[in-house]
């Protein structure tokens, strides 16, 4: 027994070796796990850990604003306030959302659809509920955020366009970016310019991303911002535009269309381009509704049309500058001489008819500018021949783009630059058609094969009246002059044009002495009035009201001029779609744009006082 | 009294002490952005808990020993009562609401068992068959009942405490491993009876990352947490995991993970080392005790400490799946507190009445 107790006492302390050692061991294996974890994996997990707390968060660049000359915003930011929710923060969802449709005025189909999207979305995620919101609107909510838990308030800026149809086509718009854009680096909730000076300089407005690193805890909420690479603002760009005189040319044409370009002459600074009817921009950043974008492409007057750049039409008398400008320099004896006009010209079997049916009688070039008669020109021409007229008008800048930058722009059409019709000129066959005399003669009036842009003719009559310098159109204020080209003009044949275009205002018979002879400034300039000859018979069949295609076949009507004459500072073209006559129509509106550039003058001056 | 100051283990009581203090700051760090009153609830739950430890070093074990079945009786009644009346908390059925406590028949189990088996094996070496099939009884009955409730954890603690004890008690070495391979040989049967969730854990260990959101959060958060704080931690109250609330369950069973990343390997080391203090005296004390009764209460005791300590940073660094066993004194909660420092007073008292006395069957003793 005692021996046998020995025993048991002996193999007791056995066992305790064995549970001594236990204790060493376990834990040593654990100690040597989590050693293993701190120092061998260390750095893994603690990038890891970083990459748990840690969020880069983008922050969205301010679009740098666009302003007119005088600082006028054109397109400017706005704050507005967004409402978001966290689904599974939030306790009683309908609750929650039934106080929100009452603070917010929501309807109810808005609420449903609202309760849809929360379903399908990741609960942990904010869902913007609402935005483009006043501060009026969302301040009931601000203040009782803390019985709204999950839902937040928060700040953020939107484009606006004060100016939005006065200034569509020329500012542009924005639209968020499209599949190609993230390609390039945007992020999805960016806006990118779209179109005008919003595309053009695109580069300079956008700004760039800034980056947040923020602190998040374990729900995503936001603790703390780490770092901060605030984001680069985009710029401010001053425009040349004047909104003032722009609206006085936009009244001017009333619900007319189309299309108003004033240019400073040295500079080329654009101080107006404007083009009827315009279109809400506005409406772009909200998101456009389908049905809008397709009753703007639907609607005749084809708002969306940028008459002044991308729109060319037959100069008509306003040509005849050109032709004038070409036959000086050719020598043409008609160009110093005389012809009788009889109200037509007979060439062959047909008769080509003056605009004034009784006839101009003996004219000069000087007559046949301020009455505009056709007969000279038609003679002229045929001196001159088709492609002595096509050089004159390339080199006074027509029948090429003029470099402003929007885009796409048109550049009209001057025959020499296609070559079928050279080739149909210089008698050579061509398939496609055979070169009349009588076409040259249409064109060396501004009709038929010929057309140009507003852009192009104000251009034009820019370097008419600074003597040749064909310039850059200059949207932004302040850049230096860029002169394309200088036209080999003898000063005194440029000169004898300039009176005469002073004749067609000062001169009681001119074709603009009614509506420009009292102007503020003295002007110089030409009508022009250009036969809408393609009489579309479709135009019933679109579906287009008789009203509307009676207007549709009414003549364009056109106004260039300069002013003031003895020291010019502005050209001036104005086009009126299916408007009736250049002096009647158009060259009132020349008068509203001068009166306006007068006024503007005369306030600079006072404030300059 | 004076025995009792004289029997005193102070090098016990003194890691028992350090353990508080490391256990008190950790759990602050834990939730001093969150619910900071738990810390005062904690600092009181060491209060009673250290009444506890007290009174028990003043209980002799004779009285112990002659209780040992009464008690375990009655923690099986209420463990039977549990499924007809209990409380559902957090999907399973584990509480008695006795009107001013919650109380966990299960907990009470794990002592009663350790008591009884100690009790039962006190006169008896474990190399009868009969005496073994008793002990087995013993642990399985209640085992069985906790595992339906359902809580692997205790589960896993009744049986290697059972384990430890037969071991300790000299069951012949070839039983052992026969039973393990039988274990083994169960485990199939075992996974069919498991619940989902249970499985899903075991899931999730061999490849946390197959749900990252999911279960695996937890392990993939915890290893996070201790990986970064590095040899020498991200510095007190500075650990992102904790603080972000990425570390779940963090003041509980997961504090393991608070303690790494803040304090780094050096505080890992400290705690290890704190425990394995414990634990050895633990042995030492069941070594001189005065009787087979006492050194198998030490040796309960030690086991059952070793298991929650093993589980829960096996658990929380990775190693194992996740069960939900306390860190001892770390993490918070009130009657595993309470229960742990009485267990310790156990300990404490077998230290006391063996003092000055001849060691069981040793020579020179009164058996021997």
């Amino acid at each position: 027994m005692h021996k046998q107790q020995l025993e048991s006492r002996q193999r007791f302390d056995v066992r305790m070796l064995f549970f001594y050692a236990a204790a060493p061991v376990l834990l040593g294996l654990l100690a040597m796990h989590v050693l293993q974890l701190q120092w061998l994996e260390h750095e893994k997990l603690a990038l890891q850990a970083d990459h748990n707390r840690l969020n880069i968060v983008p922050v969205l660049p301010v679009r740098g604003e666009i302003v007119d000359r005088h600082g006028k915003g054109l397109a400017v930011n706005r704050i507005a306030y967004q409402v978001q929710l966290i689904p599974e923060r939030v306790k009683d969802l309908d609750v929650t959302l039934t106080m929100l449709a009452e603070m917010l005025q929501w309807s109810p189909r808005k609420l449903d659809h609202i309760h849809k999207r929360i379903k399908r979305s990741r609960p942990d995620r904010p869902i913007l509920l609402d935005d483009k919101l006043l501060w009026q609107q969302v301040s009931p909510i601000a203040a009782r955020l803390h019985h709204l838990p999950g839902v937040d308030v928060e700040a953020g800026s939107y484009r606006q366009y004060p100016y939005a149809n006065l200034t569509s086509h020329l500012i542009g718009y924005l639209s968020l970016a499209s599949k190609s854009d993230t390609d390039a680096g945007f992020l999805a909730n960016e806006f990118i310019g779209r179109t005008g000076v919003e595309k053009s300089y695109e580069d300079l407005l956008h700004g760039s991303l800034g980056y947040q690193q923020e602190e998040v805890d374990a729900h995503g909420r936001r603790i703390a911002v780490t770092k901060r690479t605030p984001p680069a603002m985009g710029e401010r760009l001053r425009l040349a535009l004047d909104a003032e005189v722009q609206q006085a040319a936009a009244a001017a044409l009333g619900d007319r269309t189309g299309a108003v370009v004033v240019m400073d002459i040295h500079s080329g600074e654009v101080i107006t381009l404007l083009s009827q009817p315009g279109y809400d921009t506005n409406r772009f950043i909200t998101g456009l509704e389908s049905e809008q974008w397709q009753a703007w492409l639907d609607n005749i007057e084809n708002p969306l049309l940028n008459r002044a750049t991308q729109a060319a039409y037959p100069p008509a008398s306003t040509f005849k500058v050109i032709t004038g400008l070409a036959g000086l320099k050719a020598g043409a004896h008609l160009a110093t001489g005389h012809t009788t006009c009889p109200g037509y010209l007979e060439l062959a079997d047909r008769k080509m008819r003056c605009w004034k049916r009784t006839g101009h009688g003996k004219v000069s070039m000087y007559d046949a500018l301020i009455r505009s008669c056709d007969v000279y020109f038609y003679k002229l021409g045929d001196q001159l021949g088709m492609e002595t007229i096509s050089d004159a008008a390339l080199a006074w800048g027509l029948g090429e783009k003029t470099g402003i930058d929007l885009s796409p722009e048109s550049r009209g059409v001057i025959p020499a630059q296609r070559p079928y019709m050279m080739a149909a000129m210089k008698s050579e066959s061509s398939k496609r058609k055979k070169w009349f005399r009588g076409e040259t003669m249409i064109a060396s009036i501004g009709q038929g094969a010929l057309t140009a842009t507003p852009l192009q003719i104000a251009r034009m009559v820019a370097a008419v009246a600074n003597g040749g310098r064909v310039l850059k159109p200059q949207l932004l204020a302040g850049v230096e002059a860029e002169i394309l080209h200088h036209v080999e003009v003898d000063p005194k044949h440029l000169k004898s044009i300039q009176k005469a275009m002073r004749g067609v205002v000062e001169k009681p018979f001119g074709t603009a002495h009614r509506a420009l002879a009292n102007a503020d400034w003295t002007v110089a300039g030409k009508t022009g009035t250009a036969q809408v000859i393609k009489m579309s018979q479709d135009d019933e069949k679109k579906g287009y009201s008789p009203d509307q295609v009676l207007r549709r076949h009414q003549d364009h009507a056109w106004f260039m001029g300069y002013a003031p004459y003895e020291n010019p500072k502005v050209a001036i073209a104005v086009f009126v779609e299916h408007g009736g006559h250049g002096g009647s129509d158009a060259a009132p509106v020349a008068a509203a744009v001068i009166k306006a550039l007068a006024a503007q003058e005369e306030k600079q001056q006072v404030a300059g006082l | 009294m004076i025995r009792v100051l004289r029997g005193m283990d102070w090098i016990l009581l003194a890691a028992i002490i350090s353990l508080a203090v490391l256990g008190l700051v950790t759990l602050y760090a834990a939730v001093h952005q969150g619910d900071a009153g738990l810390w005062q609830k904690q600092f009181t739950f060491w209060g009673i808990g250290f009444i506890a430890f007290l009174i028990l070093c003043f209980v002799p074990l004779r009285l112990l020993g002659l209780i040992s079945w009464p008690f375990y009786a009655l923690a099986l009644l209420l463990l039977v009562l549990v499924p007809l009346v209990g409380d559902v908390q957090m999907g399973a059925r584990r509480w008695l609401n006795l009107g001013i406590v919650n109380l966990q028949p299960s907990e009470l189990m794990k002592w009663a068992l350790m008591l009884i088996l100690a009790s039962w094996f006190a006169t008896r070496e474990a190399n009868s068959l009969r005496d073994i099939a008793v002990a087995l009884m013993l642990a399985v009955v209640p085992a069985a009942l906790i595992v339906n409730q359902p809580d692997l954890g205790t589960t896993l603690v009744l049986l290697f405490a059972a384990t430890s004890l037969l071991i300790a008690a000299g069951l012949p070495w070839r039983w052992f491993g026969i039973a393990v391979i039988a274990a083994i040989g169960s485990l199939p049967a075992l996974w069919h009876f498991m619940h989902d969730y249970q499985k899903q854990r075991v899931l999730t260990l061999l490849d946390p990352q197959s749900d990252p959101l999911g279960a695996g959060y937890h392990v993939i958060q915890s290893t996070i947490a201790i990986g970064s704080g590095g040899l020498t931690g991200k510095g007190f109250l500075q650990g992102t995991q904790g603080r972000l609330h990425f570390l779940p369950e963090q003041h509980t069973d997961f504090i393991f993970a608070v303690l790494a990343e803040e304090g780094g390997f050096i505080a890992v080391m400290l705690l290890l080392l704190l425990y394995t203090i414990l634990i050895t005296r633990m042995l030492m004390i069941s070594n001189r005790a005065h009787s087979r009764f006492a050194s198998l209460i030490c040796i309960g005791v030690a086991s059952i400490f070793m298991l929650y300590i093993t589980v829960n940073i096996g658990m929380v660094s990775g190693m194992f799946p996740v069960v939900g066993l306390p860190l001892p004194f770390i993490s918070y909660g009130g009657s595993a507190m309470v229960t742990m420092l009485a267990a310790l007073g156990l300990v404490m008292r077998v230290s006391i009445e063996s003092k000055d006395r001849i060691p069981w069957q040793r020579p020179g003793s009164p058996l021997a």
